[in-house]
């Protein structure tokens, strides 16, 4: 969709909430609604403000998968993948390597007060045992 | 609730001539109480209060009460939240709960889920520094970690919010909070500008 399009998209969503806001009796949905109009005005913003050819592609995206996934690192060089200064973010659950730069949970790299560029098993299966977590995270290698 | 020192550092009154503890207080109403609801972050998981070196030994209510206590985390926690949970107990009775016992009706989305910059988000377009128009994922934001109906109900009488001025979610809501929910702001995420 070029940019005109999806302006036009846009401002078509809006008049409808803005439809929807005169016929919905409740506090909630109204801020819902109103909550989603601030979305797209955001939206609006983006698409007026950014080149299309500026915009990130995919491969910034939280579930893209990286060039390679073999690499092997020892706990040195594990540990140079911090998420700081522009570096990528990978944490190592019972000895695979996993991609969090951006993954959602992961903000500033850190997450329930534990920092990227280390081995995090012991802390993984005390809180997330059983959860379908690590299957959704990109692979980037091995611990050796 | 401070637990050291039989409670003494959290003196509220005095019963019978005596100074009158959270704890004991706690452990006396609690058991007689139809229902108990722990109001803030403090009191759900110990919050603040029980932030390290926690001189005080500060513990959630529920942990010196063996019954069930409908969660309200946040720091402070929104009035909405609280009269919305008594309002629901007094007019239907139980409000559902999550399996944290927190209700459902506030605490089921996250704050990422309702972000306004979510699309910047999506699109990988990160704020660099305060006051950066984009996502503040790479400051450090806890939206996506934080359920929490904030992005719609908003503070101080609907006004705004943390993401509303430019300034990331630090979790206030969440289990954890402050120490887990650290550090509030990070700058050292983004390339250094050449
Ligand atoms: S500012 Fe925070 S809550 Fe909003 S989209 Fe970014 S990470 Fe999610």
């Amino acid at each position: 969709m070029n940019r005109r399009d999806e302006a036009n998209r846009t401002i078509c969503e809006i008049n409808a909430c803005i439809n929807l806001l005169y016929s919905s009796p409740c506090d909630e949905t109204r801020n819902n609604i109103l909550n989603y109009l601030g979305c797209k005005v955001y939206d609006l913003y983006l698409i007026n403000n950014l080149d299309g050819t500026l915009l990130p592609t995919a491969a910034m995206t939280a579930n893209a998968l990286p060039l390679s996934n073999s690499r092997q690192f020892t706990k040195e060089e594990l540990s140079a993948f911090n998420g700081k200064n522009g570096n990528p973010a990978y944490v190592a659950v019972n000895g695979t390597v996993y991609d969090v730069t951006n993954n959602a949970a992961w903000g500033a790299a850190t997450h329930f007060g534990l920092s990227a560029g280390n081995d995090l098993t012991a802390q993984f299966n005390s809180c997330h045992a059983g959860q379908p977590i690590l299957e959704k995270l990109p692979i980037v290698g091995k611990m050796i | 609730m401070a637990t050291a020192n039989n409670g003494y550092y959290n003196i509220i009154g005095s019963m019978d001539g005596k100074p009158l503890t959270a704890l004991a207080a706690v452990k006396f109403l609690g058991a007689r109480a139809s229902h108990v609801i722990a109001v803030g972050a403090c009191a759900v998981h110990g919050g603040v209060s029980a932030a390290k070196p926690n001189p005080a030994g500060c513990v959630s209510v529920a942990s010196v009460l063996q019954r069930k206590v409908i969660q309200l985390p946040g720091c402070p926690c929104h009035p909405d939240w609280f009269t919305g949970t008594l309002a629901h107990l007094l007019l239907y009775g139980d409000p559902e709960l999550d399996r944290r016992n927190r209700p459902v009706m506030f605490y089921s989305q996250t704050i990422h889920d309702r972000c306004e910059r979510r699309s910047f988000f999506d699109k990988g377009i990160f704020a660099k520094k305060l006051g950066d128009g984009a996502c503040m994922f790479k400051l450090g934001c806890r939206g996506p970690i934080t359920p929490i109906d904030c992005p719609i109900r908003k503070w101080n009488g609907h006004v705004n919010w943390p993401v509303g001025s430019s300034t990331p979610c630090i979790g206030c809501a969440q289990f954890g909070f402050p120490d887990q929910m650290e550090p509030f702001i990070s700058y050292d995420v983004s390339k250094a500008e050449e």
